[in-house]
């Protein structure tokens, strides 16, 4: 048992470092000096460390910006957004919505268009997105990518929350149908707070795809606030396209400072998105 | 002004007959109790009573009112789940509140309410706890609070000492009891437990397949039942249940089946029938010599002051009940006797309880 | 519940969802169709479809995808499955820590994936080829060079998305019952055996449906390309997804995109229904068989 322990921790150990090696190397270069980061072969454990990567100071389709700091007109975007977005896709439209599903209008082929809807890739609807957005006089605006946004944030919260929801016992449900409570209050006052594990899972997820999404934000956005709304992604994309040849130091550095956010939400989340992912209670 | 009538009540889920046509009687501040199987339909019959569902056709009234179309809240019913089905997020205090609350009682009052019925059922000291926090028995005691706490008119009760250990159960059994009679409120109370269901009520409703079987009070249903399902379900250990031929020898009428015969006294009947004789065991006995039918014991269960010993006389059995230890043990030859006025008979093709004179 | 009374409060409750699906999924769906059977003078037409079946950039787009799907699929879904069998064979205090570490590419957006296998895959100081170098490769040019592009945005996407297919299979074992294992150990079962003919046939659903989701998010992907070599170099890294961006928002042309969007759309519903054959949605809603008293 121990021997065969040991050699599972090798190997274990192998896989951990092969995962861990590309958010190593990137951390490394973000700290490293431009000689060091310009030199074959690869310098692996650097000599000097430096932080003036994340200050340097950038020019990004001649609106000058700086990492780290210059990345914050895009976070403030992402952030107003992804809060937005999750607030209205999980509250206002989700739980609701899973709770009638469940509880009132047991369809299965509704419960399936949702299951359908949270696999539909976004190439798909850019196209209808942009008109509609345009037609609405929302590209370059926060409710443009909000509004968008939640055509995938709400199918999977609502698939989320079904689960649980469902695991809701019926009998504390009538008790309080007994009590005197209109449906709505047993939604909002009972059934809901019992949900609590996926309500932060759901928030969790959408919040985290919200703010790492790249086509559509390609798309409806041009301008950083406070002229427009690009998100992260994009300032990263925009720093990566002038950028990729030379300031690579540079380039680590905004990639790690703007991945800080979701990462610690990221971590802070695993206990809960082990349960949210496995999409559902599987037939054998 | 709190009596319940339940009306020509069937209840289908689709094609499937829950309830057949029960029509039902219950008294103001009685302790009525649905008692049955599972699958007899006594909890849906209950769960009809406070609106949770709908009825097919028929009516219930409570109070001489009709609540057919009326919402579990307008109707003024308190109910105690199996499992308390306690607000898991709220504490015992905010748990026996929110009915109060839903209805628009104000705080100061709401308080003082919830503290009268916490004293009432002694749970003053749990007010500040979550229901995870305290035993069955407790959480028992919270859930009967917040079901009073509102003054209904009927109180509605499904199995709630099933989740009970054995201890408890008594304890709480006779508790329940002692409440319902100081509080004076009609009950209804679910259970397949006939033990249970002859302690507590005052009248039982016996259920069998969506149908009743049988409404008396605990002994007449012990003493008379009416048909062979309730002769059978009533009673621990069960009735003795034979089936055989009551056959005319002479001018006289006797049981007969290919093991056992017994004479059948002053009965009459029309012509041969096939029944089922029924016979409890304390009106058996059971000794080495005598008269009765001959056959071997075949067990014999020990139970402190009371003895049951089964024998078997060709293929029919026949438990007895006796005081004290029996002599006899497994494998011994023995004859059974059968008190007469103890013998009961149950038509094979209607189950009902035919041929006495006098009931 | 009363029935009447059950619809309308259903309804009610699910009509911010009803709304929204109305604007942001029927509406889009009818535009696309619209769009895919008009022409640019508003007349009805199947030209949009007649020119998929001439359109070189398609079927390379087609074939790429293909390529990328089966080597990505192929490599993601073993060494997911793999890592995933291994920490559960693994038994002691180190357990979370290696989970841990495997579940980080899940939590780094697919953007910054792709700048760090950019840095990663760079031709002259990359660590990549450094680290190859004992195989005797020297500088290579893994994003320039149109057959390596393809095999590079695999590399990059397996360890983005192997994490995946291990969450999914690690949750299959995790549930299987611990007393199976015993009496298969009574029962003189080797430790193959017992993986054989115990473990996988329980975590049947687990396997199928990581699968299911990985072919979809392998379909999906639109970052990682976009990021690392735009399409190219040439066209050889053209996948389906990106493609579809393309023709609408480089090429401006509505009506081809509404058409390549709905075989796009085709295609992923086959995986889609496939899904659903597998995934109970009953027991979801709790709809189960039998209602008694």
């Amino acid at each position: 048992m121990k021997g065969r322990n040991l050699l599972l921790i090798a190997i274990l150990a192998v896989i951990s470092l092969v995962y861990l090696f590309p958010i190593y190397w990137t951390v490394v270069t973000s700290l490293k000096t431009s000689t060091e980061v310009f030199t074959r072969p690869p310098v692996f454990f650097p000599s000097q460390i430096t932080l003036s990567n994340f200050f340097v100071s950038v020019d990004v389709f001649r609106a000058v910006s700086q990492t780290a700091v210059g990345s914050i007109p895009w976070m403030i975007d992402s952030t107003i957004i992804a809060v937005l977005a999750t607030l209205i896709s999980t509250f206002l439209i989700a739980a609701p919505a899973a709770y009638a599903l469940v509880r009132f209008i047991r369809n299965v082929w509704l419960a399936r268009l949702i299951l359908f809807m949270t696999m539909i890739p976004e190439a798909v609807f850019v196209v209808p997105f942009f008109i509609i957005d345009a037609k609405l006089g929302l590209l370059n605006t926060w409710w443009g990518l909000i509004l968008v946004y939640i055509s995938f944030s709400a199918p999977f919260s609502t698939w989320l929350l079904m689960g649980f929801f469902n695991d809701v016992p019926k009998s504390v449900e009538e008790a309080a149908q007994i009590d005197g409570l209109s449906p709505y209050q047993i939604f909002y006052r009972v059934s809901l707070r019992l949900v609590t594990p996926g309500i932060i899972a759901a928030v969790i997820l959408s919040f985290i795809s919200c703010w790492n999404e790249l086509l559509y934000a390609l798309v409806i956005t041009f301008s950083p606030f406070p002229s427009g709304s690009q998100t992260v992604p994009l300032f990263l994309t925009s720093f990566i396209i002038v950028e990729k040849s030379f300031n690579w130091g540079g380039l680590a550095a905004a990639g790690i400072f703007t991945m800080l956010p979701t990462m610690i939400m990221g971590i802070f989340a695993q206990r809960y998105l082990a349960r949210g992912l496995t999409l559902g209670s599987v037939k054998g | 002004m709190s009596e319940v009538v339940v009306e020509g009540v069937t209840k289908k889920y689709g094609k499937n007959v829950v309830l057949d046509n029960i029509s039902l009687k219950i008294d103001a501040k009685e302790y009525f109790v649905l008692l049955g199987p599972s699958g007899s339909g006594k909890t849906t019959l209950l769960r009809l009573v406070a609106g949770l569902e709908e009825i097919t056709s028929g009516a219930i009234y409570i109070g001489g009112k009709k609540v057919n179309d009326l919402l579990p809240k307008e109707r003024n019913v308190a109910m105690v789940f199996q499992n308390y089905a306690l607000y898991p997020h709220m504490n015992v205090f905010e748990n026996i509140a929110l009915p109060l609350r839903v209805r628009g009682m104000t705080k100061a009052d709401t308080a003082r309410k919830v503290k009268e019925v916490a004293e009432t059922l002694h749970i003053q000291a749990l007010l500040e706890k979550k229901p995870k926090q305290i035993s069955g028995g407790e959480q028992q005691r919270v859930a009967l609070a917040r079901a009073l706490v509102r003054d209904p008119t009927v109180f509605l009760l499904d199995e709630p000492l099933s989740n009970l250990d054995a201890k408890l159960r008594v304890e709480a059994r006779a508790f329940l009891k002692r409440l319902q009679k100081d509080v004076g409120i009609t009950t209804i109370f679910v259970t397949h437990d006939q033990a249970e269901a002859t302690t507590m009520a005052t009248r039982i409703a016996v259920l069998n397949k969506g149908k009743i079987a049988q409404v008396d009070d605990p002994y007449m249903l012990y003493a008379r039942p009416n048909d062979v399902f309730t002769a059978g379900f009533v009673g621990s250990p069960s009735m003795n249940l034979v089936h055989g031929v009551a056959q005319r020898l002479g001018d006289q009428w006797e049981f007969r089946n290919d093991d056992i015969s017994v004479g059948l006294g002053r009965v009459h009947f029309d012509k041969d029938t096939k029944v089922t004789l029924g016979v409890r065991p304390e009106q058996l006995t059971v000794s080495r010599v005598g008269s009765g039918l001959a056959g071997s014991v075949s067990n014999v269960e020990l139970l402190g002051s009371i003895s049951y010993v089964t024998v078997a006389v060709g293929k029919t059995s026949l438990t007895i009940q006796l005081t004290g230890r029996p002599d006899l043990e497994i494998g011994d030859e023995a004859r059974v006797g059968i008190r007469p006025e103890g013998v009961l008979l149950f038509d094979d093709d209607s189950g009902r309880r035919v041929g006495s004179q006098e009931n | 519940m009363h029935q009447g009374q059950t619809l309308k409060v259903g309804l009610v409750l699910a009509s911010p969802i009803i709304v929204y699906f109305a604007a942001f999924f029927l509406y889009p769906l009818l535009n696309l169709l619209q769009n895919a059977f008009t022409s640019t003078s508003g007349s009805f037409t199947l030209a949009n479809f007649q020119s998929m079946l001439s359109d070189p950039i398609l079927s390379v787009s087609l074939s790429n995808t293909a390529y990328y799907f089966v080597g990505s699929v192929a490599l993601e879904y073993s060494v997911g499955f793999v890592v995933a069998v291994i920490l559960y064979a693994y038994t002691g205090r180190l357990k979370s820590v290696f989970r841990t570490i495997i579940f980080l590419p899940l939590m780094v957006s697919p953007v910054v994936i792709g700048l760090m296998w950019l840095l990663i895959l760079n031709t002259n100081y990359g660590p990549l080829d450094y680290i190859l170098s004992p195989f005797g490769l020297g500088t290579v040019n893994w994003l320039g060079s149109q057959s390596l592009a393809m095999p590079s945005l695999i590399l990059a996407n397996t360890w983005e998305y192997s994490p995946f297919v291990f969450l999914i299979i690690y949750a299959g074992l995790q549930t299987v019952p611990p007393h199976l294992y015993e009496a298969a150990s009574v029962d003189g079962l080797s430790r193959f055996e017992t993986f054989r003919y115990i473990t996988l046939p329980s975590i049947r659903p687990s396997i199928v449906v990581a699968f299911l989701l990985n072919a979809i998010g392998v379909l999906k992907g639109f970052d990682l390309i976009y990021v690392l070599t735009n399409g190219g170099p040439g066209f050889s890294t053209y996948i389906l997804s990106f493609y579809t961006y393309v023709v609408g928002f480089s090429f401006f042309e509505t009506h081809y995109a509404a058409a390549i969007a709905l075989l796009f759309l085709a295609i992923i519903g086959t995986f889609v229904f496939a899904m659903l054959r597998f995934t109970s949605v009953e027991e979801y809603l709790g709809l189960r068989r039998g209602k008694g008293e």
